[in-house]
């Protein structure tokens, strides 16, 4: 009797539902993965060995300094936000416009003192960036306009988060004006951001 | 599977037909280049979430006697830009030595350690950042209470009598 040869199957097979799969999972990855938020700076923050993850759920309001010492003020919550510019405008005297508005909200970044709002309202917040602007908010004793702005946020919203992003080298006295400011209104609890590290045994 | 037969039915008829192509495509490089960009996408959205640390600060409007605490019970840090400076008492008092290390493992971190071995659960640190530090430096300093379970500790403004001794001291 002659041997039974197992019966040989072909080494190519079809790919194309892996392909599929894969391309799914890429599109889901894709459009799920958040970009980071502009930044008006780029803000290198200190790292540390916390392991808890940021919480935004009522709302942040995220101060960031760079390593120049600028202040400069950030909120994902939109009614806060609206908020803010209508009471700074009001209180500077700013007329504001339908195009200064649209140019405000379209930026998520507040860091001009409130003397050239005016004018880095009626450009594109790109624009007023590269025109060299953003230079941050003012916080000397004598002038504290953040003070203002954060006053404003916590009177929409009184839920809203202070989160503080320094950058790792900037100096430590700038940090201790923005926390003096903040305890000054009475908000004493901050989440410093800073980038994860691992634990020493 | 998706294949064609393409050898055509042998030489019979005198049409010549242009030599059909397979439809059947490799899709190994298109599969491979799929998953690295699934790889690479599932790893930065997971990898770049920032962390927070919370910091609590005093209520300056609550005039409450706050509990006092011992000065042997007490370690006050000043961090500067490269290395910490920390002392135990008073700064205006002659006796009171002040001591420098850096920010390695075996530098303040183990100063604390002793100390709060030695102490017990009422050591206080008191973080007083002088001029030239920097913002990481109080991050680092902020690091060492919660690694070594410190709960205990205050963060001051600098004082005039402290800025004294570290000039004093030469270090």
């Amino acid at each position: 009797m002659p041997k039974v040869k197992a019966k040989r199957h072909s080494v190519s097979l079809d790919m194309t539902a892996m392909c599929d799969v894969a391309f799914l999972l890429l599109t889901f990855f894709m459009l799920t993965a958040k970009f980071r938020p502009e930044e008006a700076v780029t803000i290198t923050p200190p790292s540390s060995i916390s392991e808890k993850a940021l919480n935004a759920k009522d709302g942040m309001l995220t101060i960031s300094v760079s390593n120049e010492g600028g202040v400069y003020l950030a909120t994902d919550d939109q009614m806060a936000r609206e908020f803010m510019l209508e009471r700074m405008a009001n209180r500077y005297g700013v007329a504001l416009t339908g195009e200064m508005k649209k140019n405000y909200m379209s930026s998520e970044i507040v860091g001009y003192p409130a003397g050239a709002m005016r004018q880095v309202l009626n450009m594109k917040p790109s624009e007023a960036k590269d025109k060299g602007f953003v230079k941050g908010i003012p916080i000397d004793s004598a002038n504290n306009e953040l003070s203002y702005w954060v006053g404003y946020a916590k009177l929409s919203n009184p839920e809203l988060k202070v989160a503080i992003k320094g950058d790792q080298n900037s100096s430590y006295k700038v940090f201790a004006d923005v926390i003096g400011t903040l305890q000054a209104q009475n908000i004493n609890i901050f989440q410093l951001i800073t980038s994860p590290e691992n634990k020493p045994k | 599977m998706a294949e064609i037969d393409s050898s055509g039915g042998g030489k019979k008829g005198g049409k010549k037909r242009s030599k059909k192509m397979s439809t059947k495509i490799d899709m190994t490089p298109m599969v491979d280049l799929g998953f690295l960009l699934i790889t690479f996408f599932m790893l930065t959205t997971t990898l770049a979430k920032p962390v927070t640390m919370q910091l609590n600060m005093p209520d300056k409007t609550d005039t409450k006697e706050t509990s006092p605490v011992k000065l042997s019970e007490t370690l006050t840090v000043c961090p500067d830009e490269n290395k910490v400076y920390y002392y135990q008492g008073i700064p205006t008092e002659a006796g009171t030595k002040l001591e420098v290390t850096d920010y390695s493992d075996t530098g303040i971190r183990k100063v604390i350690t002793d100390l709060k071995a030695k102490v017990g659960s009422n050591f206080t640190l008191v973080i007083k950042p002088t001029k030239k530090a920097k913002y990481r430096n109080m991050v680092d300093m902020l690091d060492e209470c919660a690694i070594t379970n410190n709960k205990r500790y205050a963060l001051l403004e600098i004082d005039p009598d402290t800025e004294a001794l570290i000039k004093r001291s030469g270090k």
